[in-house]
């Protein structure tokens, strides 16, 4: 039985997970926070585990613009 | 913890990977390097700041994201989506960090804020309006151009925490800011979706007024300042004409916009009045000052009225009017803190009217202090800094420098008109300086501004009658312009605290310049001492010298009393006692002289003994002491007469008991002792009485005036005080008090008149045992003669019976001459008189011992135990049977009967 009731216990964390990650992105949507659903239960899980958001968003802006200098270098390169 | 590090890093490593682009064409061993890099630089960042930098709190992460929300964009959907969101959020139980998640968010979100071109928020006035007009100055500069710039300043002001949390400050920051903060975002969504509703359906059911909004606005800056425009003209100084086309929300939002119009236009009026006095004046710049700041504002208004106006689009529905973010409402909403200031003013201007000088401060006072609106309070109390600055002034004037500036009779301290002293003097002449301390000034206590105490203005008051009274009474001016220099501070209302510590400052070392001037310039002490001395016979063998040599010539009528003599006589009493070691400066006011004569007085009634005091000593000493002083000195000159003759007689009868008045008469010697018992009575009773009036009356109300003028920190004033304590302490114990009113018959009540009394029956007394004495001498020569010429006689008929029978005439007629002149009229008037004398002796005896019982009966009954232990002193081994008044009637013929008997 406690096998069961495991599953059960875990089907429901994972469907308020997904609840979760649900609202996040819908509220990432409102502020134009620009992340995928992915990215964002990525974020979740590390800040979960203690990460201090507010380095996290400064690691997630700075590979963001990272990201975008490389294209736009590649861009150029390639042009 | 190894398990959540591990998590951590591979968590990094996907983000990584998620978030690295894919560059097409780039070799597999850069791009792992670059993702190394990545990664690298991932962990040490998140590794140098672990925790969370901000307390974690839900509420407040979701509180910054609705605001931002909010914010930039127009319509609440979002903000709404957003609670509700947030809500099913908070129901969710998996996460944990839900405040990190979302402040992450935020984070992320901060780049891609746009704002939309909105103009200004409405919601920016409730914060805006909670400031004062000048901030609303203040903000409009900030933004000359019209462009970019202009946007967000005016929204970050009054939305960024700066601009929120003079909110908590202004409503006396009583509520939890944050709690405020949610409860503000909260209504402000709510507000704002029905702001929004509102508009739409305005604009659906626009009706065209007429005058159109437009025009209304161009004229509001107009009505604000009082000026007359078409569309509102003021018909007269309080009322203004709203156009009757208008429909009833716009002529009650104008209604509105009115009153801080008419205030206005009252108030500009109240302020060009003249003002009667330095506090209205100063009351109507204060005023003026605020609806400058008030003028300031509707500027600011007008401006941005201009820029609505010339930014509209005529097109739109209301002309484009709601967009423009300025209406008629949003000008209510701007003015209403204003309108709160004008309010307040004209309620002042208004009851400043009947009020003047520390009323008025009271008045605004009252606001400040005690009305329940902080807002209020916030500005009364801004208004009384400027109100209450030639207060002050005149506070200062006061106590450092003694003087009175008061032009408009504003302070609570008033200079007396002498003419109306004079009105006031209800027959009590008043001497030169005592008028000067005790009338000069006078403290009106409703004029005594709430802002300082009672006691407070007391102290004041003290302060600068004293300053006035070392400059004027003392003649020490130069002491106080020093102090004047030296310690003159600069008042004003605000710091209560420090002004107290200074004027007690001032207070102690004026009354201590006081205290010194009167104990070393002006000797008050030793003159006291010397009152006490010679007008409160203190000084012993001084009176005694002084009685004895007046004695004989004070028996003469008062009208042969001439003033050298006395004087002479004063002189000769001062050079021959201790009196003469006293400083001259006491002895020269000594002086001696003749009460008014009235017919009949002898010199004792009249002889009276002044110490002369003058200004500002007399102040102490009044005229009114010093007829307190003079009545007491009467009463103890008397007693110490009545003493004198009483021992002289005693005296007399004493030595004459060895010798004249040695008789045979069984009757005569037995009126002899009868005589002497009734003078020892006297004699132990005025005995008693001096020594209970010298000892147990004057030097025990001396020793407490001693103490009480010793004291530390005494004022004039408690000298004052105690001197005249003093004084009734000795008249009234000293059995000299009032008159007092009494079942209708007042006379025979007063000890006064009692005592009286018992000194005159024991002056005549004294009158009758002389009587008694010369006629016990002139009967004791009688018998000596008779003794004789029955010797004379016998021998005479033994040697010269011949002589009986020659003719009288030749031969008796010269020896009859001789020996009868004396002898004939004893002969035939002496054995009549001694039983007169006896009689007269036995009735005033008799009444002397009833009299006595009446004053013991009346002593016993006294409340002061001091007055009780005299008739207990006088009366102690039970001689006499002391009578209640109430049967005095019964207690005379008793007293009576029982002298008879």
């Amino acid at each position: 039985m406690p096998e069961g009731e495991n599953k059960q216990d875990k089907q429901a964390t994972q469907a308020q997970a997904r609840q979760v990650i649900d609202v996040f992105h819908e509220i990432s949507t409102l502020l134009n926070a620009d992340l995928d659903r992915q990215t964002l239960s990525i974020c979740i899980s590390l800040i979960e585990n203690g990460v201090n958001p507010e380095a996290l968003s400064s690691v997630v802006k700075e590979l963001k613009r990272e990201g975008e200098e490389t294209i736009k270098a590649h861009q150029s390169g390639s042009h | 913890m190894s398990s959540r590090s591990q998590r951590v890093s591979s968590g990094i490593d996907s983000l990584v990977r998620r978030l690295l682009v894919e560059i097409p064409g780039e070799d597999p061993a850069s791009a792992e390097e670059r993702e190394q890099n990545a990664v690298d630089f991932v962990r040490e960042f998140l590794g140098s700041s672990r925790g969370p930098a901000i307390v974690a709190d839900v509420n407040q992460a979701s509180d910054l994201i609705k605001k931002r929300l909010i914010q930039t964009n127009a319509s609440p959907e979002k903000a709404l989506r957003f609670t509700n969101l947030y809500s099913r959020l908070l129901s969710i139980p998996v996460i944990t960090q839900k405040w990190a998640v979302l402040y992450f968010l935020y984070q992320l979100g901060d780049q891609q804020q746009k704002l939309p071109p909105i103009l200004t928020s409405p919601f920016k006035s409730p914060v805006k309006t909670g400031r004062a007009s000048r901030k609303m100055e203040s903000f409009i500069p900030q933004s000359p151009g019209y462009g970019s710039n202009r946007e967000d300043k005016p929204l970050v002001e009054a939305f960024a925490p700066d601009g929120i949390k003079t909110l908590p400050v202004r409503e006396g920051g009583q509520r939890d800011r944050k709690e405020e903060d949610q409860a503000f975002f909260k209504s402000a969504s709510i507000q704002r979706e029905g702001v929004a509703l509102k508009t739409a359906l305005l604009a659906e059911n626009y009706v065209e007024i007429d005058p159109p909004e437009t025009a209304l606005l161009r004229d509001l800056p107009f009505t604000l300042q009082g000026l007359s425009s078409t569309h509102l003209p003021f018909s007269s100084v309080s009322t203004l004409k709203l156009p009757a086309t208008l429909p009833v929300p716009i002529i009650s939002i104008l209604h509105t916009l009115a009153e801080p119009s008419l205030l206005y236009r009252g108030l500009s009026l109240f302020v060009q009045s003249p003002g009667g006095g330095l506090l209205e004046q100063s009351l109507r710049a204060a005023i003026s000052g605020e609806l400058r700041s008030y003028l300031g504002l509707v500027a600011t208004l007008e401006g941005q009225i201009r820029r609505a106006l010339s930014t509209l689009d005529e097109k739109e529905p209301r002309g484009g009017i709601g967009k423009a973010g300025v209406t008629l409402k949003r000008c209510v909403v701007w003015t209403r803190e204003a309108t709160m200031g004008l309010r307040l003013m004209s309620l002042i201007s208004e009851e400043s009217k009947s009020k003047k000088g520390g009323q008025l401060i009271s008045l605004i006072h009252g606001f400040s202090s005690s009305h329940g609106d902080p807002m209020v309070g916030a500005f009364a109390e801004r208004l009384l800094i400027h109100v209450t600055r030639s207060f002050y002034d005149m506070l200062r004037q006061w106590i450092y420098d003694g003087e009175l500036s008061d032009p408009y009779h504003e302070f609570f301290v008033s200079e007396q008109d002498p003419n109306a002293i004079k009105d006031n003097q209800d027959g009590r002449s008043r001497g030169g300086a005592s008028s000067v301390w005790e009338d000069k000034y006078k403290l009106s206590e409703d004029m005594v501004p709430s802002i300082i105490t009672q006691d407070f203005a007391q102290k004041v008051f003290l302060i600068g009658k004293s300053l006035n009274f070392i400059r004027y009474g003392c003649g020490d001016s130069q002491w106080v312009e020093e102090y004047s220099k030296a310690a003159s501070k600069e008042l004003r209302y605000g710091d209560t605290a420090t002004l107290e510590t200074w004027i007690d400052e001032a207070y102690k070392t004026t009354m201590a310049r006081l205290i010194h001037l009167m104990a070393e310039k002006f000797h008050l002490f030793e003159h006291l001492k010397a009152l006490k001395n010679y007008i409160l016979l203190g000084q012993g063998d001084f009176i005694a010298l002084l009685m004895e040599s007046l004695s004989s010539n004070l028996d003469r009528p008062a009208g042969a009393q001439y003033r050298h003599t006395l004087t002479a006589q004063l002189e000769h009493a001062i050079r021959g006692s201790n009196a003469q070691y006293d400083s001259p400066e006491v002895l020269r006011r000594l002086d001696a002289r003749m009460l008014q004569l009235s017919h009949g007085d002898i010199g004792w009634d009249c002889f009276t003994l002044e110490y002369k005091i003058d200004a500002p000593v007399d102040v102490v000493v009044t005229e009114w002491g010093n007829r307190q002083y003079l009545k007491v000195f009467n009463f103890l000159w008397r007693i110490k007469r009545v003493e004198f003759a009483l021992a002289s007689t005693w005296r007399k009868c004493m030595t004459g008991a060895r010798g004249v008045l040695q008789g045979e008469d069984k009757n005569v010697s037995q009126a002899w002792k009868l005589t002497r018992g009734v003078l020892a009575e006297m004699i132990h009773f005025i005995g008693q009485l001096q020594y209970y009036i010298l000892f147990e009356v004057i030097e025990s109300s001396w020793d407490e005036l001693q103490s009480a003028i010793h004291k530390e920190g005494c004022t004039l004033d408690d000298l004052i005080k105690a001197h005249t304590k003093y004084l009734n302490a000795i008249t009234h114990k000293g059995l000299l008090g009032a008159k007092k009113k009494h079942h209708g018959e007042n006379d025979d009540n007063t000890f006064m008149v009692q005592l009286g009394e018992i000194l005159r029956l024991m002056l005549s007394y004294r009158e009758a045992v002389d009587g008694l004495y010369s006629w016990a001498v002139s009967d004791f020569t009688r018998r000596q003669g008779a003794d004789v010429r029955n010797e004379a006689q016998g021998r005479r008929e033994d040697d010269d019976g011949l002589l009986i029978n020659t003719p009288a005439t030749t031969r008796r007629g010269p020896r009859n001459l001789l020996d009868s002149t004396p002898a004939t009229l004893p002969d035939e008037s002496i054995p009549d008189e001694f039983p007169v004398l006896q009689e007269r002796l036995q009735a005033l005896g008799g009444h002397f011992k009833s009299r006595v019982c009446l004053l013991l009966g009346d002593l016993a009954y006294q409340p002061d135990v001091d007055m009780r232990f005299l008739g207990v002193v006088m009366n102690f081994n039970d001689v006499y049977q002391p009578v209640r008044k109430k049967n005095r009637a019964t207690g005379k013929e008793q007293g009576r009967s029982s002298a008879k008997g």
